[in-house]
């Protein structure tokens, strides 16, 4: 290839030009270019992360739905715990109803008094609370009792006696004074 | 040979010159790259364009499904709360301690020639190795006084070892009573005994199931 003779002030306007050129490459790719790229990688970025929600949330609905499907047994089963517990505070309610209870297996003048109130250690029951309790039957027959104690066990699923004391009544050896620790689970509300 | 003279030789030279001229070619070629970066510049700004819309539109499915999500995840959350919390509820009540059966079990061991009068019984903390402690104050009235707390002792044993596990009956105290009783018109002597009785109400604590029904059910005639 031939190269033309170049005069000096041609040769000058060439290195210009080409200094002119690589000048405007630059700010093309970085004030163009780049930020359409970076713009376009950040999108798409943003558009991988939502589909990736949407991919995530419709397993998630599905897991739901299966869920709610093996979760009615379980439901029932704390509804119908839960609706062992009335309204209000147990100390209202929960005196009042071991006395019927005892009562009606004529146990008469049994009273309940509230010892202490926890909470449990198990994350899963952090809205559920014991209460310990004080049952005391003054006069009782011990087969009366024991009948009556395995009726409370047995109606009462969220109740656990933790401690039975039972002395003989020395005026009347009929009858036993017996103390009952009991301890309840209830919801907090 | 005749001689020839080109007399725009001159000019010729100049218009070439002026076609061949560097600046001239650079800044056409330059114009060239121009547009090129230009067009190219333009496909990249038309695809990122799309990806907007693309991103506007995979936005607009989200906010439409966002609330459902949020809804199916609140209500899996509260599910997995109630299974938990059934699932521990129900172990708590499947390994309480009946005493039912217990005071049943001791009024059938104690002979007529024995009286209890005093009962302590305790379930033990789990932290402390579980398991039942009862403690018996009594006392028998018979020829061989001792023999017949030795009878309930073995009696107690045999029967709670029937249903409970590791049983233990051992007498704290066992001392003769300086008072006698009367049975059937003969004055026979008593003592006095307190038996410690130790026993699991289980085996072994039963494995956590995940099953969210009620994984033991206790036979009825063990509850009545």
């Amino acid at each position: 290839m031939k190269i033309p003779n170049l005069s000096s002030d041609q040769i000058k306007k060439l290195v210009l030009s080409a200094m002119g050129f690589v000048f405007l490459l630059y700010v093309y790719f970085t004030f163009f270019l780049g930020p359409l790229q970076k713009s376009r990688d950040t999108t798409l970025a943003r558009i991988d992360e939502m589909q990736k929600k949407i991919d995530g949330s419709k397993g998630e609905m599905s897991k739901a739905g299966n869920l709610e499907r093996q979760a009615k047994d379980a439901t029932a089963r704390f509804a119908s715990l839960k609706a062992l517990i009335p309204d209000g505070a147990p100390i209202a309610w929960f005196p009042p109803r071991m006395k019927t209870f005892f009562a009606a297996d004529q146990i008469d003048k049994a009273s309940a008094r509230l010892e202490s109130n926890t909470s449990f250690k198990q994350a899963e029951l952090s809205s559920w609370s014991k209460y310990n309790w004080i049952i005391e039957l003054p006069q009782a027959d011990f087969v009366a009792l024991g009948k009556s104690i395995a009726d409370l066990e047995n109606a009462e699923p969220l109740l656990s006696i933790t401690k039975l004391s039972v002395h003989v009544v020395t005026t009347d050896s009929q009858f036993q004074q017996v103390g009952i620790a009991a301890t309840t689970v209830i919801e907090k509300r | 040979m005749a001689l020839q003279l080109n007399l725009l030789h001159e000019e010729i030279l100049e218009q070439r010159q002026r076609q061949r001229d560097p600046l001239k070619i650079g800044m056409l070629v330059l114009a060239g790259c121009g547009a090129i970066l230009f067009l190219y510049y333009a496909w990249n700004a038309y695809r990122t364009l799309e990806i907007k819309t693309r991103l506007s539109h995979v936005t607009a499915d989200w906010k439409k499904i966002e609330p459902e999500v949020t809804k199916a995840q609140k209500r899996a959350t509260e599910l997995t709360n109630i299974i938990n919390a059934t699932r521990v509820l129900d172990d708590y009540i499947d390994n309480r301690f009946f005493w039912g059966p217990f005071l049943e079990k001791l009024s059938r061991c104690v002979p007529p020639n024995a009286q209890l009068t005093n009962l302590e019984g305790v379930v033990l903390d789990e932290d402390k190795g579980g398991g039942i402690s009862v403690t018996i104050d009594g006392s028998t009235a018979a020829r061989e006084p001792r023999s017949a707390a030795e009878d309930l002792r073995q009696m107690l044993l045999e029967q709670l070892g029937k249903t409970y596990f590791d049983v233990k009956v051992e007498f704290k105290t066992l001392e003769d009573m300086e008072t006698v009783a009367n049975v059937g018109g003969t004055n026979v002597p008593m003592s006095h005994f307190t038996l410690g009785i130790t026993f699991n109400s289980s085996k072994s604590k039963p494995a956590a199931t995940p099953a969210p029904t009620r994984a033991k059910k206790r036979s009825s005639d063990e509850n009545s």
